[in-house]
């Protein structure tokens, strides 16, 4: 068995975070979502057809917006797959290298797999009319909203991403603590800022905002996993002098 | 006997101290090797350097004839074992069966024995465990990955004495069977005593004392008896420690006394007691700062030359 699955499967010798945690904190966001929408009243309006004036459920705009709850959990995961199990995975002779692309091939098939299981999610809510309460819980207005495919793709990419940009940031604890944590998020802060005034001076908005507008989610995704790329390699950067 | 670990020049600064300064040791292969000092003198850092857990700021480290640090090749064939490991949210099973992937040669028999022995309880999260407890578990881990290098850093704090006894056991007669080279540091000096075959003492990050256990044994004397006749008998003697209660002394004079040296204590009516391990650690430890230290020869060279 390679060294990088002894890793992802390490992290899985107690999977009750990595495969049971998630989907309980998903099961429990739907259910509240199911029953505000059971309970709210559809809005209506009226058109006019051939037989006079009828009154339509308007069911379009009603998204929940609830499942960015399973995202954030990756985040969640990403930090704590480093916290407390880099330690006594380096006791047991991994070495920091193995340690960070085992737990990185942990979150691509995590990622993988659970965002197969969104999509699948995805069909069921189409096939049922939104759960039969018109709740679009699963399809997110723009993001996940195209084919099977898409959905999969996007989910699987936005999934990993966060997964890594926990570890990330994991790892920047483990070496500097709270406050080489605080550091790093200003840091990020301070990159942004910096676009915004080179963007500003440059009187860029309108290109920025052209960029944004003809963007297709297949677009976007493909952007978010150089993203996730880049910061699979500032982890790997960084965890190399990490010492416990 | 080619060293299975060798060190030489190792500093390792931190911002405000010296941890380690300019160590050089080397371990042969198929050894048990006492790590001694006191509380702060290095032992934890040397043992991280050697895991590659930590970095070392200058010199060279050789585990198993290839530097430590982030070598694959030497990682898988060397197990640490610490007092303060820090686990992931596992019961005890857990760590175990994760233990087992990684240690070819890992012996689930001897680990099911080794948690009996301890009484420690498989499904019980290691969170929730006692510091002796999880020292046990350290323990089982350590001796069950039956590594070519094994280190243990303060195995058994928290453990009882009958604890700390299946330890010194279970190590030995499993050592018997399946020789390797181990590391081991410990406070427990004299108790853990008969398991060495090789003392390293450090001391304020520097080694003050290497030798074969065996050439130790005798290395000093306490001579103790009337001030008059302890004086007699230890004049023109290198002596590391003198103490004076009333009219009776007791000196700690340094070299191997010969049988006439034996008789003429005796005439004179004076008691020889041998150091123990422990003892001569806390001589080796004041070595540089006793008053008398100037005309001794460092600790090291009699021991190297026994």
């Amino acid at each position: 068995m390679s060294t990088l699955v002894k890793v992802a499967r390490y992290h899985l010798v107690q999977p009750f975070q990595y495969l049971g945690l998630t989907w309980m904190v998903l099961a429990f966001t739907f259910a509240v979502n199911e029953i505000i929408f059971a309970v709210a009243p559809v809005s209506h309006h009226t058109v006019t057809t051939a037989h006079g004036l009828v009154s339509v459920a308007s069911t379009d705009g009603r998204y929940t917006g609830a499942l960015c709850s399973f995202f954030i959990l990756f985040l969640v995961l990403g930090v704590t797959s480093i916290g407390r199990s880099l330690p006594f995975g380096l006791a047991l002779g991994m070495s920091r290298r193995s340690y960070y692309m085992g737990t990185a091939l942990l979150a691509v098939v995590l990622a993988c797999a659970d965002g197969l299981a969104l999509t699948a999610l995805q069909a069921i809510e189409r096939a049922t009319d939104g759960w039969g309460v018109h709740m679009h819980f699963f399809r997110v207005a723009y993001l996940l909203n195209g084919p099977w495919y898409l959905t999969w793709l996007t989910s699987f990419v936005g999934l990993a991403l966060l997964f890594v940009y926990g570890m990330w940031f994991g790892i920047v604890h483990r070496r500097w603590n709270l406050f080489g944590t605080l550091t790093f998020i200003a840091a990020q802060v301070t990159v942004l800022l910096g676009a915004v005034l080179v963007i500003t001076w440059a009187h860029g908005w309108t290109g920025v905002g052209h960029f944004f507008t003809g963007l297709t989610v297949a677009g976007l995704t493909g952007l978010l996993a150089a993203l996730a790329v880049a910061l699979l390699a500032g982890g790997h950067a960084t965890i190399r002098r990490a010492t416990v | 006997m080619t060293p299975a670990i060798s060190v030489a020049g190792l500093t390792r600064r931190y911002r405000d101290q010296v941890a380690l300064d300019d160590v050089s040791v080397e371990i042969e292969a198929g050894s048990i090797t006492g790590l001694l000092g006191r509380n702060g003198a290095g032992k934890t850092t040397l043992l991280r350097v050697l895991a590659g857990q930590e970095f070392q700021s200058s010199g060279s480290v050789s585990v198993l004839g290839g530097p430590p640090a982030e070598n694959e090749h030497v990682l898988r064939r060397m197990v640490f074992v610490r007092e303060d490991q820090v686990y992931p949210d596992f019961k005890v099973r857990h760590a175990l069966r994760a233990a087992s992937w990684f240690y070819p040669n890992w012996e689930a028999g001897l680990a099911d024995a080794l948690i009996a022995d301890f009484d420690l309880r498989p499904d019980k999260a290691i969170k929730k465990l006692s510091r002796g407890m999880r020292s046990a578990l350290g323990i089982t881990i350590g001796l069950a990955a039956r590594a070519e290098v094994t280190l243990f850093d303060e195995p058994y704090a928290g453990l009882d004495a009958v604890a700390r006894q299946i330890f010194y056991d279970r190590l030995l007669a499993d050592y018997a069977e399946s020789p390797r080279t181990i590391l081991l540091s410990t406070h427990l000096i004299d108790e853990a005593a008969a398991l060495f075959e090789n003392v390293v003492v450090i001391d304020r990050g520097r080694v003050v004392l290497e030798a074969a256990a065996d050439g130790l044994r005798g290395i000093a004397t306490t001579v103790s008896g009337p001030v008059l006749a302890v004086d007699e008998f230890t004049a023109g003697r290198p002596v590391w420690n003198r103490r004076r209660l009333g009219s009776q002394a007791s000196v700690v004079t340094v070299g191997q006394l010969d049988e006439a040296a034996r008789a003429r204590a005796r005439s004179l009516g004076l008691d020889l007691a041998p150091l123990t391990l422990q003892q001569l650690v806390v001589h080796a430890a004041e070595w540089p700062a006793a008053p008398e230290a100037a005309d001794v020869p460092p600790p090291a060279m009699e021991g190297a030359s026994a």
